[in-house]
């Protein structure tokens, strides 16, 4: 039995879990598949007063081809976006993501939409929703708004929701057809943590690149770059120098967290280049 | 406050009016005597409280009881009625010498039953990322990757998953 004592409401209708969101938004917590937040509880390091499952809710879940975006449910799970047809097809590099969170029971219970609102500096979407440039889609009882995934995240775990707003879903542009994509990470062992991570998406020789786990909060570029060996040193040296703000903790020093950085950023690029159409 | 819910635990239905502080691994253990699944690190690493919600293996530590009503679920005791009716994934682990101490066997097991179920040839390579959530902490892993490449020989050759 959990030492926390909490409300536990298990709402049916999206209206009915904002509403009671908004009540109890002052030590409430929404729980979707609660792969980060149920350890907490366990721990004694999260006491929610009150707890609004997601999981019952209708219309969360789904995943659609919306032209030239797609449009994911924030409830769906990680298992899912992993093998969805439509996400290999379209962002390959998001199922890549999706395929090495954690394990596979993780991956069945923890959504998307939990993990983009928990903003831990090494979740796997998230330098690939800010390569992307994805939209996040947010509810909460006085309405719907659309914040940039390159705008959303704050800080270490701290994001633009407010205290009663909900990730509602995700709107995540597609890889052109020409283009090329590539997720990579660097982690102790498999399950674990990245140390660093990166996405990049190439057009031509465009290519947009996101890098995390180094970093407090994804960190986003546009580089220029032929494929050349001088010209991927120089998209990692960007990649490099904008992650300044590299922070240390017990899977390694900041310096190492930003030198790596530089490694997973070259290699994302070489891979997505390779990859293009 | 307590709240009503409704599971289906290997093929039985249950109606229970539950604290919500339960999680389901201590629903399952507690409440309806299944102690298959065990406690390990109650925060989604070791695997140990495996089992399967809806057909697919999840970390019962860290989900609430209360969220899953109406869902099936399946403890490592819904495999087999009795030790002379084991599972083909139980009989391989025991002529493997699958298990040592046996506190993590019943995740294991059924983290084999999930990969076969959707990949009944596995490498070894294979085996080893679908056990990655589940941490054993006597045997090295040899004997464990070895029994599930026996149970799905077993399950090739006709035993039934």
């Amino acid at each position: 039995m959990l030492s926390t004592d909490f409300q536990f409401f298990a709402p049916t209708a999206l209206d009915e879990a904002l509403a009671l969101l908004h009540e109890h938004q002052d030590g409430g917590k929404v729980l979707s598949g609660g792969m980060s937040m149920m350890p907490a509880i366990n721990l004694g390091v999260l006491r929610p007063t009150a707890i609004v499952s997601l999981n019952h809710v209708p219309g969360l879940d789904g995943l659609e081809d919306a032209g030239d975006h797609l449009r994911i449910g924030g409830l769906v799970r990680h298992h899912v976006v992993q093998s969805d047809p439509l996400v290999r097809a379209h962002a390959p590099l998001l199922a890549q993501a999706a395929s090495v969170i954690a394990d596979v029971q993780v991956r069945h219970r923890g959504t998307i939409g939990g993990s983009v609102a928990h903003a831990d500096p090494s979740a796997d979407y998230l330098p690939v929703l800010v390569a992307l440039d994805a939209t996040v889609e947010l509810a909460s009882a006085s309405g719907t708004r659309d914040v940039r995934a390159r705008e959303f995240f704050v800080d270490v775990m701290m994001t633009a929701l407010a205290l009663d707003e909900i990730v509602v879903g995700l709107r995540v542009p597609k890889v052109p057809a020409e283009g090329g994509s590539a997720y990579v990470r660097l982690a102790r062992v498999e399950g674990s943590f990245a140390i660093a991570c990166a996405a990049a998406v190439a057009v031509g020789d465009r290519v947009s690149l996101g890098v995390g786990g180094a970093v407090p909060t994804p960190v986003h570029l546009d580089v220029t770059c032929d494929g050349s060996e001088a010209s991927l040193d120089a998209a990692a040296e960007a990649a490099f120098q904008a992650c300044e703000d590299a922070y240390g903790d017990l899977n390694g020093s900041a310096e190492y967290r930003r030198a790596m950085a530089r490694v997973y950023a070259r290699r994302a690029i070489q891979q997505a280049l390779a990859a293009r159409g | 406050m307590k709240v009503p819910i409704s599971v289906t635990v290997n093929e039985r239905q249950h109606e229970l009016l539950i604290d919500p502080r339960l999680t389901l691994v201590y629903l399952l253990r507690e409440n309806l005597g299944l102690t298959g699944a065990h406690v390990g690190c109650a925060t989604g690493n070791c695997g140990a409280c495996a089992v399967r919600l809806d057909g697919r293996t999840v970390k019962s530590c860290s989900i609430l009881a209360a969220d899953v009503s109406g869902s099936s679920i399946t403890t490592i005791e819904g495999l087999s009625s009795s030790a002379r009716d084991l599972h083909p994934i139980q009989q391989a682990f025991v002529e493997n010498q699958g298990l040592q101490c046996g506190f993590c066997t019943p995740g294991m097991v059924l983290s084999t039953l999930q990969l076969l179920e959707q990949n009944p040839d596995p490498t070894e390579d294979e085996v080893r990322h679908a056990i990655s959530g589940n941490l054993c902490r006597c045997t090295g892993y040899q004997f464990v990757v070895q029994s599930i490449l026996a149970a799905a020989e077993k399950v090739r050759a006709g035993a039934p998953a």
